[in-house]
């Protein structure tokens, strides 16, 4: 096996304080599984980027097959043979499979009309060939997600490359679709192909990969082959020190009921059933987790706890109040929330930090207004930020600066520290993790449990099955706007999570 | 019977030009560019084909002026919005504002006056007569005898409508539209596919700036595009980018501004004036109350 | 702040220098011009009165859009709600008699009046029926043209006058004038410290620019996004709608065909340039009415006609605006390259 390519003293800068990459260098051999490894936010999926074309490097240079070569866009980079999965899944879903893949190189008849026939042979044919179970015609739309996979390597193929990056192919996935890919993987690289697969679960990486490259915080720490390799090994060398994995919670009575759903349902505008008769309750000084593929109702779930969309049935009640005709800010009284979708949601990127934080504060404590709530008290709102600067650890400079200039891991503290010390006695999580190093993870996990010890209700959404394990008392699993599972954290495991996630129900029934 | 047949033509005069512009801004929809610069690239094409056409003394050469001028105010929307990655929303207001000022500088600088230009120099765009449907009566007066344009204006929409449904180019042009890095890692550079788009939309709105220009009258008068571009975007909205849909919708419009000049009769002519600019409005009602019946989930 | 100053000034510069060409091109000399068209509106303090009489129609449009982009609505009514102000306060000058402590405010709060019933109309066909502002606000520009056409062509029109027009209105309601200077710019300068404090210091204008920015969060936070759009086109509304009243009452004092035309698109342009900025609106509106001024000044001087500045404008908003984009970024990678060596060495 020859080296295919080679990343020399790769650097990459993201204005304005971000240094991604830090003089990487890494050799890809050919036909081989080559895992990239490292915490989010360590590297990996930059450093294929610029491989693929997709961002410039700022130095270094790449070999392919000892040719010294610059891709200044991805068109460029499959037409040398080099192809990339992303993790968010880049497809048309307006389009039909088959639209999907020829799109940029489509065959064509007389005055640019698509060959549409002839297109959906060549199609079929890369289908059978690569054993692929996917029909050429469905609208992306309305396929799986681990289909949609399957589409895009298959795009990938069509192109005949021979180099495949995957950016993190398995955090879509549940548990039980995951083999299916890696023995599809092991196939084409069988065949010939070389693979590039990005994750942070060595469990998987230790599975599939030849050889593993490690990054940390845009460093390489090194590359070693799979067989030498071991989990704690490869722990150790992300994070630089040592890591465990077990629950971090405590004993503890539950107390009241703060929140409760009961019979709840909700119909989008195209009559699909989202959500179908949920009933839940959140006691005092519980955590309880909803498990779930993503997709399966948890976004409804949340933007009707929240207000945003309305049930066509059912209670929602928070301190024995029934909150879904309040207003959002009645309702924040006793709820708070904290998004997923931090830029969005959670947070207005181009305004202040003490803009951020005071948001809700604002209506809610008459500490930061006077004359009747009509004028802002600018005093008492920097006073808030440095109060959550200092509760809550946050690297800043001043809380005059924009938000959008933290760090990813000190935004979601500071929206942590404004939702936190609202004081509402029912706090809805929805991935609070998602996309933090894992320094910031732990963090957010501490606060997350002494909310618990103080006696507040918390709901928490995560995709991530290890985190659920680790913080809840009990964990809900959806499944296609049902509720399939209410479980006992301590008398179940993720294998059966797993299992509820795919199919809806446990093996027996 | 002279009413029906003056109101159709009365309809088809009217909704030519926001047809054709229509069916620019129907290309640039489809590419994802939020395009409002419909109402410059129109007024410098009506500017640019009477200088043609006064000049060379042809229509020909005041069509092709016209589509240059259009072509140009496009170049500058590419510049700003695809080159330097300016907000398309602003690009658009200030091109148009520029095209206006352009226009009223140019009027001022070279043919040496304020407000309107005319002249017997100009030539007008012809009527086409069709040989033996000219004869038939009734349908011969409607199908016959319109201006080179409106005729120009039916080969467009179907242009326009196999351009973006049945070619290459138009999966593409799409794709850009639902998602431009998925088309841009599928080898395909989006931004290739957004000036072609703003092109086209520059050509057509040169036409129908021509159209205004020397189709029924020979004259340039400042800022003559007078909202037309903006129910052109309507037009676009509406239908979601559709060209036949445009092409229907376009024609209710024209209709409704003939029926305003057949009211003149019995109200004062600033009411009819105000006709399509209402039922601009009454359209959008109607999309927005059908909109609000299978509303989504209400985000940013 | 300072390097906001920088790109602001530069952008006006290029713009400058792309007119100097396309004056050079055409023979005349472009320092000439420039210098005539500063000295002939800022020359005298009677001219730089003028001016300042001029930048009132243009700062308040311009605080109408500005204040409206901030806070989200994308209000492109200003034209048809001056109209409609200065229709409103032309009616009111013509039938009330009060003394002019009585009336002159009076007059003005009709012309808010006028402006926000305007806006209304388009705000209250966003919240009944989801209509975009966006295109019902250009819709309704057209429709108060002719709307205000006929008022002034029928019901209010000057008999025996040879154009549309309506009688001069009441005396007791014309703005106060010392010399050149009018009172005008005394309530232009009132109307923007209000809004600057609104914007900047009241929880309704935090509301504003948060929603204005990302609108989802603020609903989010218990911010009544509702209730706010709608205060915001009617106060963007009352603003257009007073820069139409006191084109009335301290202009021709009578509603003229065409009066609203020359300030169509000022007040969108200047808060583009102005970035959502209160005081850089302030600052667009007056260095714009110094170029409306002086540009007659180039055209009797050194006959390039006036309508240059009409370009000249539009090329500052689409330089400014993309140079700062433009230049935001170099400056962040710079920086990043800087803190990048400060670290490795």
């Amino acid at each position: 096996m020859g080296d295919i390519i080679e990343m020399n003293g790769i650097v990459k800068i993201f204005p304005p304080n971000l240094v991604a990459l830090d003089d990487v260098s890494v050799t890809f051999r050919e036909g081989e599984i080559h895992a990239i490894v490292g915490e989010n936010g360590a590297g990996k999926t930059t450093l294929m980027k610029i491989l693929y074309g997709m961002q410039p490097a700022d130095s270094g240079e790449i070999i392919l097959r000892g040719e010294k070569v610059k891709f200044s866009d991805p068109g460029e980079a499959i037409a040398s043979g080099i192809g990339m999965v992303h993790q968010e899944i880049l497809l048309i879903p307006e389009y039909s499979v088959w639209e999907n893949v020829v799109l940029g190189n489509e065959p064509v008849k007389f005055l640019d009309h698509l060959d549409s026939k002839k297109a959906r042979e060549q199609v079929k044919a890369k289908i059978k060939e690569f054993h692929f179970n996917l029909d050429p015609d469905t609208k992306v739309a309305d396929i799986s997600v681990a289909a949609r996979q399957k589409v895009e390597i298959l795009k990938l193929l069509f192109r005949n490359v021979s180099v495949l990056i995957m950016d993190e192919p398995t955090s879509v996935l549940t548990p039980q679709e995951i083999p299916q890919l890696f023995s599809e993987l092991k196939r084409l690289r069988d065949n010939g192909h070389t693979i590039m697969f990005i994750s942070h679960h060595l469990d998987e990486v230790l599975d599939l990969s030849d050889r593993i490259t490690v990054l940390r915080k845009g460093k390489k720490i090194g590359t070693i082959e799979a067989r030498e390799a071991t989990k704690t090994g490869l722990a150790q060398m992300m994070v630089g020190r040592k890591v465990i994995f077990e629950s971090i919670r405590k004993a503890q009575k539950p107390g009241d009921i703060l929140f409760e759903i009961s019979n709840l349902n909700y119909t989008d505008a195209d009559k699909k059933p989202r959500l179908q008769n949920i009933h839940l309750q959140v006691r005092a000084g519980e955590i309880v987790g909803i498990a779930g593929v993503e997709g399966n109702g948890q976004l409804e779930l949340v933007n009707v706890i929240m207000g945003l969309i309305e049930p066509q049935s059912g209670t929602i009640s928070a301190m024995g109040q029934d909150v879904i005709p309040q207003s959002i800010l009645e309702k924040r009284k006793k709820i708070a929330f904290v998004s997923q979708d931090r830029g969005n949601m959670s947070a207005c990127l181009p305004a202040r930090i003490t803009e951020n934080v005071i948001m809700t504060h604002h209506r809610l404590n008459p500490r930061f207004t006077s004359l009747g709530g009509k004028v802002l008290n600018f005093k008492q709102a920097n006073q808030f930020t440095l109060e959550v600067q200092e509760i809550f650890d946050v690297q800043m400079t001043s809380g005059e600066t924009l938000f959008r200039s933290l760090s990813g891991g000190n935004q979601q503290k500071v929206i942590l520290g404004r939702e936190l010390l609202l004081d509402a006695p029912f706090i809805l999580l929805d991935q609070p993790t998602r996309g933090l190093d894992v320094g910031s993870i732990e963090y957010v996990h501490k606060q997350i449990t002494t909310m618990r010890s103080k006696q507040r209700g918390i709901l928490l959404i995560s995709a991530d099955l290890e985190e659920l394990f680790r913080l809840t008392d009990r964990l809900i699993v959806m499944h296609r706007g049902r509720i399939v599972a209410d479980l006992v954290t301590d008398k179940t495991n993720i294998t059966e999570v797993g299992y509820l996630m795919l199919e809806g129900m446990t093996y027996e029934a | 019977m002279k009413i029906v047949i003056g109101l159709i033509n009365g309809m088809l005069t009217a909704a030519t030009p926001i047809l054709l512009a229509a069916l620019g801004g129907s290309m640039t929809y489809y590419a994802g560019i939020f395009n409002i610069a419909m109402e410059g690239m129109m007024l410098s094409g009506a500017f640019f084909a009477v200088l043609g056409s006064y000049y060379f003394h042809s229509w020909l050469v005041g069509i092709l002026f016209a589509i240059l001028g259009a072509i140009l105010m496009a170049l500058i929307f590419v510049l700003f919005a695809v080159v330097l990655k300016m907000d398309e929303f602003i690009t658009g207001i200030g091109l148009n504002l520029l095209s206006l000022g352009l226009t009223t500088y140019m009027l001022r600088q070279i043919f040496k006056v304020k407000g309107a230009f005319s002249s017997l120099e100009i030539v007008p765009i012809p009527k086409i007569d069709i040989p033996l449907i000219k004869d038939i009566p009734i349908i011969g007066d409607v199908i016959s005898g319109q201006n080179l344009i409106v005729y120009l204006t039916v080969l467009a929409v179907i242009i326009v409508h196999y351009l973006v449904f049945k070619t290459r180019f138009g999966l593409r042009l799409r794709a850009a539209g639902y998602n431009r890095t998925c088309l841009d890692t599928s080898g395909v550079s989006a931004n290739r596919i957004r000036i072609i788009s703003l092109l086209i939309c520059g050509i057509l709105c040169g036409l129908a700036g021509a159209f205004l220009s020397l189709g029924y009258v020979t004259v340039f008068t400042e800022g003559m595009s007078a909202g037309k571009g903006w129910i052109s975007l309507a037009a676009v909205i509406l239908v979601s980018g559709s060209p036949k849909g445009i092409a229907l919708i376009s024609l209710l419009f024209g209709f409704t501004d003939g029926l305003g000049l057949f009211m003149q009769r019995t109200m004062p002519p600033q009411f009819t004036s105000m006709v399509p600019y209402i039922a601009t409005l009454i359209a959008l009602f109607v999309y927005s109350i059908r909109l609000k019946k299978k509303q989504k989930i209400i985000g940013a | 702040m300072k390097r906001k100053i920088l790109i602001n000034l530069v952008g006006i510069l290029l713009a400058f220098i792309l007119g100097a060409l396309v004056m050079a091109i055409q023979g005349k000399d472009p320092i000439e011009a420039y210098y005539r068209l500063f000295e002939y509106s800022l020359g005298t303090p009677n001219k730089i009165a003028y001016t300042l009489n001029k930048s009132v129609p243009l700062v308040l449009t311009g605080l109408s859009a500005t204040v409206a982009f901030a806070s989200g609505p994308v209000n492109l009514g200003q034209p048809g709600q001056l109209l409609m102000g200065a229709l409103f306060a032309t009616v009111g000058g013509l039938y009330i008699n009060l003394p002019p402590g009585l009336l002159i405010p009076l007059l003005l709060i009709l012309s808010m009046l006028g402006g926000a019933l305007w806006s209304g109309v388009a705000a209250l066909l966003k919240h009944l029926f989801n209509m975009n502002e966006f295109i019902t606000t250009l819709m309704l520009n057209m429709i108060a043209d002719y709307l205000t056409l006929w008022a002034i062509s029928y019901p209010f029109f000057e008999k025996n006058a040879n154009h549309p027009q309506t009688p001069l209105i009441n005396q007791n309601g014309w703005m106060p004038e010392w010399g050149s200077f009018s009172s005008n710019v005394i309530v232009m300068l009132l109307a923007f410290g209000i809004i600057w404090f609104i914007v900047n210091r009241t929880t309704s204008g935090y509301e504003w620019r948060i929603s204005g920015q990302n609108s989802l969060f603020s609903r989010l936070g218990g911010v009544n996004v509702k209730k706010n759009y709608l205060a915001v086109m009617l106060l963007t509304g009352a603003l257009a709608g007073l820069a139409g009243g006191l084109i009335i009452m301290a202009g021709p004092h009578r509603f003229i065909k065409d009066i609203g035309a020359n300030y169509a698109w000022d007040g969108v342009m200047i808060a583009m340039v102005a970035n959502t900025g209160v005081i850089l609106t302030l600052v667009f509106g007056l260095f714009f009415a110094i170029l409306q001024t002086g540009a007659l000044g180039m055209e009797l001087q050194v006959q390039v006609p006036r309508e240059l500045i009409k370009v000249l404008q539009a090329v500052i908003v689409l330089i400014v605006v993309a140079g700062r984009g433009y230049f935001e970024s170099l400056f962040a990678l710079l920086e990043a390259r800087r803190k990048m060596r400060g670290r490795t060495s």
